[in-house]
């Protein structure tokens, strides 16, 4: 019988798969799924061309510089003392300030910018009256910081937009798609039962899913690692977890497919507006951090929050409101938060395969 | 009947179905034997929402129903024995006719090779092996009707559902259907046909269930349906060579109620309430001279008996 359930759910995959990769009303999904790729490309592309130019200026420098020199350099240290430190300023600026003073006259003061480079990062030293008025130093390679926006565009785009709309889409469209089409009892005529036919559809749309969207996180972490030379990226690959958090960004994508689509493709049996369900996922989510304990657990975002391997420190002055959204106050191990989204995924498919035993088509009340 | 599920039949148990308040269909118990089974009404008499039921498409509000000993809920077992070709005109996007068919077979978990025979021959059966590899979504209306006969086809069923099987289709197409459904019945399969057009109702079916705003007002051989409708007086068409000799001997008997000289002068068209007992008298005319060609009923049809029963509304002739 598994062997006979097995080539059945194989057949609605392969009718699926075609239906949902190529749909042309499914073209938004790949848009949302590609936007954070063309961000990261765009980042990758402005930080290149800025290291360029770093190198191009250390280059033009008196001596080689290290980033050690650079941060000796202090505000008050008049300008002799910052050439004498690091040679003659490879790019200068001039300028003059107009302050007003007492009597309504202006006192002009005269500015210098030095911009200095050690080929990767920056340091611009605004001089006034001869002394380090203001010292700026911009960071070439900052992984740390980089990791966390990273983090930022996965968690706050990715996971709760692009995967969450994109399953919607998808998944809704399994069944109540169908019976707008007026198709579904193509599937129903068939000898196959209602709960295989759901599994494989659920099976098709989970593919489809990891397809688009897996796919696209990992061109992602490709554009996003570009911008390093090799050193740096070996080192943050192989020896700062850099590795390990590419697999679990994959790993949480498709556990957030396997979740989402589940909730989806129940909302698409059970209800003939999909835009009521959605918005009731979508704020049962978001409120997901005020919910208690037992609750919160009935959630999808609650176990991806728990997986997510790198923590968004909320900077100082973030609303309560927004910090709450961000932080995870009480995470779950891997093992049990991998373990509560299969859990909450088969509860929610099993009252749909209760649920699609029981569709009859009917589609002129549609 | 209720307990005992008799498996060479399909059976209705007191069904009804209603559409939140909209009747669907109302205590309909009927069984369904082997041949071609009409089911005739005006639209919305229910005819689809039966065929919906018996399929599994829609459940019962109350009753039971079982195809063959199988119950409908049980698609895995049910379409394994029966094919049905809906009214619905929407196909899964993208396919051409041949995958339509063979995907329906993959799905039942046929094997590819099986599959791809079962379904080419279903198709060479409703003769639409030249544009089976032409998508669906290109079919005029009437391949579009022949593809859904071959899916229905494709698993040799032992029930066929028809949902006007012959919309859409042209006469020669039509001849060949019915010739098609008339060759699955011999073969002892049961073949279920709703029809809005009476005369291949006739040509068709073996008996008829009529119905009328949800309610079955009848079913039967069509013969045996007029034979029980008693109120309207039986009309028989009598051709002869003297119809005026004759019509006044028919009008000798009190079992004559009306005589008409037919439009061409070579018969008689007479209203009886007693036909068996009429003919008798015929008979008696016969033996003594008048030369009677043929003696015919001329409303024992599924037009004159469905005018009987329901009335004129909707329905083509």
């Amino acid at each position: 019988m598994t062997k006979l359930w097995w080539a059945q759910i194989k057949s609605v995959i392969r009718l699926e798969m075609k239906k949902t990769l190529f749909a042309r009303r499914g073209l938004w999904i790949y848009v949302l799924a590609l936007m954070p790729v063309l961000l990261f490309t765009a980042h990758t592309v402005f930080t290149s061309r800025d290291r360029e130019r770093s190198r191009q200026i250390a280059s033009r420098s008196e001596k080689p510089l290290t980033y050690q020199d650079l941060l000796a350099i202090k505000p008050g240290m008049t300008s002799e003392e910052v050439i004498a430190q690091l040679g003659k300023p490879p790019m200068r600026f001039h300028w003059d300030e107009r302050r007003p003073i007492e009597g309504g006259s202006l006192k002009v003061i005269p500015h210098e910018s030095y911009h200095y480079s050690d080929g990767v990062n920056d340091l611009y030293i605004d001089i006034a009256e001869g002394k380090a008025n203001s010292i700026h130093i911009r960071e070439g390679y900052n992984l740390a910081q980089d990791s966390v926006v990273f983090a930022g565009v996965f968690q706050f785009f990715y996971l709760r937009l692009a995967i969450f709309f994109g399953c919607l889409g998808i998944f809704m469209n399994l069944f109540r798609g169908e019976v707008l089409d007026k198709s579904l009892h193509f599937y129903f005529l068939a000898p196959i039962r209602r709960d295989v036919l759901m599994v494989g559809k659920f099976l098709a749309g989970l593919l489809a899913t990891c397809i688009i969207f897996v796919t696209s996180e990992l061109l992602q972490m490709i554009a996003f690692n570009w911008q390093f030379s090799p050193n740096v990226r070996d080192l943050y690959l192989y020896q700062n977890h850099g590795l390990a958090q590419s697999a679990a960004y994959l790993g949480i994508t498709a556990l957030a497919c396997l979740g989402y689509g589940a909730f989806f493709l129940a909302a698409g049996i059970l209800f003939r507006n999909p835009i009521l369900p959605a918005a009731a996922i979508l704020g049962w989510e978001a409120i997901n951090p005020f919910l208690p304990a037992l609750l919160k657990k009935i959630s999808v975002i609650y176990y991806l929050k728990s997986l997510c391997p790198v923590d968004i420190p909320s900077p100082p002055g973030t609303p309560p409101l927004f910090a709450l959204l961000v932080s995870n106050p009480d995470p779950v191990s891997t093992p049990v938060a991998i373990l509560g989204i299969v859990i909450v995924a088969a509860m929610v498919l099993y009252v749909s395969s209760l649920q699609v035993q029981q569709m009859e088509i009917n589609y002129t009340t549609e | 009947m209720t307990g005992v599920i008799k498996n060479d039949c399909i059976l209705f148990e007191d069904v009804s179905k209603f559409y939140g308040e909209i009747l669907g269909v109302n205590r309909v118990n009927l069984s369904i034997p082997p041949g071609v089974t009409s089911l005739v009404g005006p639209n919305g008499s229910g005819k689809t929402t039966l065929m919906n039921l018996m399929t599994g498409l829609v459940r019962p509000t109350r009753g039971r129903i079982h195809v063959l000993g199988l119950n409908p809920s049980e698609p895995e077992k049910l379409f394994k024995v029966l094919g049905y070709s809906t009214q619905f005109d929407s196909f899964p996007k993208g396919l051409t006719g041949f995958q339509f068919v063979c995907s329906y077979l993959r799905l039942g978990g046929t094997d590819s090779q099986t599959a791809e025979q079962l379904a080419w021959r279903a198709i060479e059966r409703v003769n639409l092996i030249e544009a089976a590899n032409r998508n669906v979504a290109g079919y005029s209306k009437g391949m579009r009707q022949r593809i859904r006969l071959a899916q229905a086809l494709c698993n040799n069923p032992r029930v066929l559902v028809l949902d006007e099987p012959l919309n859409g289709l042209d006469p020669l197409a039509r001849a060949e259907m019915i010739a098609l459904f008339r060759t699955v019945a011999a073969e002892g399969c049961y073949v279920i046909i709703s029809s809005h057009i009476l005369h291949e109702v006739d040509a068709i079916s073996d008996q008829v269930v009529m119905l009328s705003n949800g309610y079955v007002v009848a079913e039967g051989p069509i013969h045996g349906l007029r034979s029980e409708i008693h109120e309207q007086p039986a009309q028989i068409l009598i051709r002869c060579d003297r119809p005026r000799e004759l019509a006044s001997e028919v009008l000798k008997s009190e079992l004559t109620m009306e005589v008409r000289i037919h439009a061409d002068g070579r018969g008689l068209l007479i209203k009886t309430l007693d036909a068996d007992r009429f003919y008798l008298t015929l008979n008696r005319i016969a033996l003594n001279g008048v030369e009677i060609e043929s003696v015919a009923p001329a409303d024992d049809d599924a037009n004159s008996v469905y005018e009987y029963l329901i009335g004129t509304e909707e329905v083509v002739r």
